[in-house]
């Protein structure tokens, strides 16, 4: 068996003119989201602008990796390959501030997933492309 | 300047969905998206009595092209337009306002079962629109129910809303369509039924979800004068609403933190001044319902109960036949047929024409029709 057959299969990214450094860096293992030098706003998903302010002084800047789960869901059925059902998602909010979307590795909470915090970690896809997903925080 | 009763709906018009639904399972094509809105315009011309040539404005919906559906209904018209259901009635309207146009057929049609469309996965459609519909993809966050699944989670975290409170409103709108001889669906269930259904995007059930079928709907809409003359009882767009939201869209921060209500209560102040009526005044609420959580964040967004409340208004005053309030009455797209918002319109008219059968209201003066498509807050009213 080759390497990607055993590793899941990762569905395809928009990848416009600014969501290609985000990838890039997260590549390194160092995820970073747009910083505004003008109003000191993160942002995410990555734009030509600042949404805050409307500044275009935005400077690539790494994030702590902390955040806490806003909701989470549990699909029951396959809609892509590399996400064979049962699977769950989390919605987190940085604490930068932005929101975004992934997945929980490892130990899941007991009872309600809201409200836990979580930190960063890259998962192992085919073809050796790696996804920002969470665990637990300590 | 209002738009009160400056126009008014004149002609309906839909395809036999529920034989279609069997024709379709049974692995029949009966016609295409095109077909479907020939079969449903033909209806609504013959209902208003009207010919072809007194249409000079054409809007069709979002799956098909304006120029091919005005080529295949042999329409030249002096005004066209593409748009889902409400913004089709909006777009009238502003036309026949500005004299743009004077009797518009609206005319939608879908091959959404025979031709595979997909709402999730890696070819889910609406993505032009709505980045928030594949940007999380590489997460396996596809379909539109999973975005309402993540909404209801952090709904019911925050409200102290049930999964049974939720069931409330398949069960209700099962039992409308149950009175209604066109619906696809029509066996009433119980809320153990829904309970016991699967989770297809945990924590919604394939009760919450939408049908998956083919058909078509078409309105004619004509300048109100226009209207008298062409109908005895024209039905007329009292009022129109609409309040957006777009920050932090692609990543649901308004769906998991305010689902939208900010929108709702906006849009629901404009429509319900601009018609001189409130909450109490409507006899029928028709609401978009692609899944049932939007029936209670319409309920507490506008005003029918408050904030909060909407758990306890469908289990204690309910939504359905004899309940405190009719929602949804033909039984919605979770019942009836998942016409992308254009069935509710013309059951709308039904009801106020007096014309629904079992199912009428008694006493129908008023509809308000509500979507929050992706936080996008739009009504309309529809009077006698």
């Amino acid at each position: 068996m080759t390497e990607s057959q055993t590793l899941p299969v990762m569905p395809t990214r928009v990848m416009g003119l600014y969501d290609k450094p985000f990838w890039d860096h997260v590549q390194q293992r160092s995820m970073c989201l747009q910083r505004c030098g003008h109003c000191q706003a993160f942002q995410y998903p990555p734009g030509p602008v600042c949404s805050a302010c409307l500044s275009e002084d935005l400077n690539w800047t790494k994030v702590s990796g902390r955040a806490t789960i806003l909701s989470w869901v549990v699909f029951h059925r396959k809609y892509l390959e590399g996400y064979p059902a049962p699977y769950n998602v989390i919605t987190v909010r940085l604490d930068e501030g932005p929101i975004m979307v992934s997945n929980l590795e490892g130990p899941q909470p007991d009872g309600s997933w809201i409200g836990a915090s979580v930190d960063l970690c890259y998962a192992e896809m085919a073809r050796g492309l790696l996804l920002p997903r969470f665990k637990l925080g300590a | 300047m209002t738009i009160k009763r400056a126009a008014a709906i004149v002609g309906i018009g839909q395809t036999n969905w529920r034989q279609d639904y069997q024709r379709v399972k049974a692995g029949e094509c009966p016609t295409d998206s095109y077909g479907y809105g020939a079969q449903a315009f033909v209806g609504a011309l013959k209902d208003a009595g009207l010919q072809r040539n007194d249409i000079d404005g054409l809007i069709v919906g979002p799956t098909t092209a304006n120029e091919r559906m005005g080529e295949v209904l042999g329409l030249d018209v002096r005004w066209g337009g593409q748009a889902d259901a409400v913004q089709a009635v909006m777009q009238a309207v502003m036309a026949i306002e500005t004299g743009m146009a004077e009797v518009v057929a609206l005319v939608y049609g879908n091959d959404q079962r025979s031709a595979g469309t997909q709402y999730g996965g890696p070819e889910a459609m609406g993505a032009a629109s709505f980045l928030s519909y594949v940007y999380h993809a590489p997460w396996g966050f596809t379909s539109q129910g999973a975005l309402y699944a993540m909404m209801f989670r952090a709904y019911q975290h925050e409200r102290g809303f049930t999964e049974r409170q939720l069931g409330e409103v398949a069960v209700a709108q099962r039992a409308w369509s149950s009175l209604n001889p066109d619906a696809v669906m029509q066996e009433r269930v119980t809320i153990d039924d829904y309970l016991n259904s699967r989770y297809v995007c945990e924590p919604l059930h394939l009760l919450d979800y939408c049908l998956i079928n083919d058909g078509g709907v078409a309105l004619i809409v004509a300048e109100a004068s226009r209207a008298k003359k062409i109908s005895k009882n024209p039905i007329y767009i009292e009022a129109l609403g609409r309040s957006d939201i777009n920050k932090g869209a692609t990543v649901l921060e308004p769906r998991l933190t305010n689902f939208y209500l900010p929108a709702q209560q906006q849009c629901a102040e404009q429509v319900f001044n601009a018609a001189g009526l409130g909450p109490k005044d409507i006899n029928v609420a028709q609401i978009y319902d692609s899944f049932s959580l939007h029936v209670p964040l319409a309920l507490e967004g506008y005003g029918y109960c408050a904030v909060g409340e909407a758990g306890k208004f469908l289990t204690e005053q309910g939504i359905g036949p004899g309940g405190t309030l009719a929602v949804n009455t033909s039984g919605g797209h979770l019942s009836d047929s998942y016409m992308q918002g254009w069935n509710h319109q013309i059951e709308s008219i039904k009801q106020l024409r007096g014309t629904a059968g079992k199912r009428q209201v008694d006493n129908c003066r008023f509809v308000h029709y509500s979507s929050d498509v992706a936080g996008k807050a739009m009504s309309i009213i529809y009077g006698r």
